[in-house]
């Protein structure tokens, strides 16, 4: 530092006595210069020029006016001002040494009075919000272009009846299903299961009748026959999801299991135990002369009461 | 410092003033001095580096399609040299930060830190914890086996029961009703580009807002006895936390060897002899859902979707209703029980949903 710099709270001092003390120092922001001191005497701030200054020893400052001299100097005006802390100065404290705070630096002339600087917020945001919101509608449909697809009615022949020995047994058919995801063309491992159902069995499986499945329209496209004793069971646990097995339980004997959250349906698709909240979901079936089977793919939403078509 | 290496370090320093921020970086005052109970934090950072740098690595091979994700995580295990080690870092590295995001918000929660006039960085932690466990639940997926697919049809299903917008989020996560590509480029865009840059974002304002408002500080003593205590971050804290992450590091490497990942076979329809599962931070939920009192349509919501929900949200009203400055754990019963309980019914329906894989067998 070449000459001293002014500090706050140094006492001032005219060539005719002490007048107060330093409480602000103001500074250039771009070329960081001290211009002025504002000195608080008698519960005034005056702002006063650093030409006025005579020397600085220690925190102490002369000037080279006398007392009725500097009630000449003009009074601060605040608001024409603002704080270093709220100003964006570079490498301000290597230059400047007095406490950040009482840093003044002028308000530029063009921000002085901007009675548009509201205008120009709202305006800033009118803008940003006509450049985003054209996007949100044409973004949502590129995201969404998948998550609608019409139902798959395809049949496909999932095995044939010849592997059901027993009536009331579940018996799963593995079969590869070939589909069109997205752009490739794959080909999943899909199970079902399918029984033999007893006339007992077949009353609980159909209660009220045929059953009937429909399309997104609401059209009938297929009815299974409650006379037709062979049913299949989509493979898909209509609790979350999961895939169940057809095995023996300690005290209810040969049942349905999913392994996932321990739900338990019979040989009908009725729950007995655990979280499902509706029986095993029935296929649109078709069993040719030659005992093939084959099923429409129909999926339903898990967890919910009522079947809900969702593939 | 050498010659040449003190005139580049001059040259930045008078152009941005890197002594200043080193110093302010270094110079944090811990009330009450450091301590390892604050390592948590640091700890997050270190092993979220970590899974960004090996998750990086790992997309060198990875191949995001249904067609190949699975051949494509295999050759990283197989072939590709060292693969296995990075592939099951990064696994172990996601169970890691979940064990250490419970450490580190269980550690705030027992010291008050939560309180005013913190409640800013109680916030945002909240949110980071959900993304952490969104990073879990999207990375599970990628590898597509058997394992993957389970965990994400029945996660899914879960969001599903979300009332009106259920379906909807379920369809938009799967990219359509059914998993399949769309599903897998879901959870990998999600898991490499939305999640990281929004981790990094709220983790830098998680640092900004615990700058701004200074560390809590020990629940009792007297000030100051504290102020005695009191040092810098630099270099106690800093020294007890990279002794930390060093621990956390050695962890993750002796579980990477001893238990490497091992696909089961690839993802399909039919889930075969395996019995579906998720990661075992999210087995005391899938527990929970188990329990004949949530059965049922009302079941399901309430266990997958509103109890999780209610707690984040009592979380995130916690510094709101509990306005008492008192700080102390000992002083606060309400809160040590209810730790407590939440720590004690987690562990109960953890264990039991690993007891219950042998009735399964």
């Amino acid at each position: 530092m070449a000459s001293p710099q002014p500090k706050i709270k140094s006492k001032v001092r005219c060539v005719d006595g002490e007048v107060g003390e330093i409480v602000h120092v103001i500074a250039d922001p771009l070329s960081l210069d001290v211009s002025h001191i504002v000195v608080r005497a008698n519960g005034t701030e005056r702002q006063v020029p650093v030409s006025a200054i005579g020397a600085i020893r220690g925190e102490s400052v002369e000037l080279t006016c006398n007392a009725a001299q500097f009630s000449g100097f003009p009074e601060l005006k605040r608001q024409d001002y603002v704080s270093s802390k709220e100003v964006e100065i570079p490498h301000l404290e290597n230059r400047i040494h007095v406490e950040p705070g009482e840093l003044l630096v002028p308000f530029p002339e063009l921000e002085k009075n901007c009675a548009r600087r509201s205008f120009f917020a709202r305006f800033i945001n009118v803008i940003g919000a006509l450049i985003g919101l054209p996007l949100v509608w044409p973004v949502l449909r590129y995201i969404m272009k998948p998550m609608y697809v019409p139902y798959d009615n395809h049949w496909i022949k999932i095995g044939n009846i010849s592997k059901i020995r027993t009536d009331d047994v579940g018996v799963q058919y593995i079969f590869k299903k070939s589909f069109k995801d997205s752009v490739l063309q794959r080909e999943e491992d899909k199970n079902h299961w399918v029984i033999k159902a007893s006339p007992e069995t077949l009353k609980k499986i159909y209660p009220h009748g045929d059953i009937p499945f429909y399309d997104e329209k609401g059209e009938v496209i297929w009815v299974n026959k409650q006379t037709i004793p062979y049913v299949v069971f989509s493979g898909k646990c209509p609790h979350l999801g999961c895939g169940y097995k057809w095995r023996s339980h300690k005290t209810r004997g040969q049942v349905f299991l999913c392994p996932c959250h321990l739900s338990i349906y019979d040989a009908a698709g009725t729950v007995l135990d655990g979280p499902a909240p509706r029986p095993l979901d029935v296929l649109p079936i078709k069993v040719s002369a030659s005992g093939d089977i084959e099923v429409i793919d129909v999926e339903y939403k898990a967890g919910r009461k009522e079947q809900i078509r969702i593939a | 410092m050498n010659g040449l290496l003190q005139k580049v370090y001059d040259f930045v320093d008078e152009r941005i003033d890197l002594k200043t921020l080193e110093a302010k970086m270094m110079n944090e005052p811990i009330k009450g001095g450091s301590r390892w109970a604050y390592v948590f934090g640091s700890c997050l950072l270190f092993i979220f580096i970590m899974q960004a740098i090996t998750g990086i690595l790992l997309m060198f091979y990875y191949i995001p399609s249904a067609d190949h994700a699975y051949a494509s995580t295999q050759y990283v295990i197989h072939e590709v040299d060292y693969g296995w080690f990075i592939l099951s870092y990064h696994f172990w590295g996601s169970s890691a930060m979940v064990v250490m995001v419970f450490a580190h918000m269980s550690q705030v929660f027992l010291w008050g830190a939560y309180k005013k006039p913190r409640e800013m960085i109680w916030l945002v932690g909240l949110v980071l914890f959900v993304i952490v466990m969104a990073f879990g639940f999207t990375g599970y997926l990628l590898p597509w086996d058997q394992r993957a697919y389970w965990a994400t049809t029945v996660g899914v299903e879960i969001m599903d029961k979300t009332p009106i917008v259920g379906d909807f989020l379920a369809r938009f996560l799967k990219g359509g009703p059914t998993p399949g590509q769309m599903t897998l480029s879901r959870f990998f865009v999600i898991h490499v580009m939305i999640l990281p840059a929004a981790l990094m974002g709220l983790a830098g304002l998680h640092l900004f807002f615990f700058r701004s408002a200074g560390p809590a500080g020990p629940f009792r003593g007297a000030p100051e006895e504290l102020k005695a205590k009191t040092d810098f971050f630099f270099p106690r804290q800093v020294w007890k936390d990279i002794v930390a992450m060093a621990t956390v590091f050695m962890a993750i490497c002796t579980l990477a060897f001893i238990e490497p990942v091992q696909l089961l076979e690839q993802a399909t329809p039919d889930p075969g002899d395996y019995h579906p599962e998720p990661e075992w931070y999210f087995l005391f939920l899938f527990q929970m859902l188990r329990l004949k009192v949530f059965s049922g349509e009302l079941g399901q919501f309430v266990a997958g979707v509103a109890i999780p929900g209610a707690f984040l949200l009592l979380l995130a009203a916690l510094p709101f209703i509990d306005r008492s400055p008192e700080r102390n754990i000992f002083k606060r019963p309400v809160a040590l029980l209810s730790w407590t309980v939440v720590m004690i019914g987690i562990l109960v329906l953890t264990v039991s949903a690993i007891l219950n894989r042998e009735f399964l067998e």
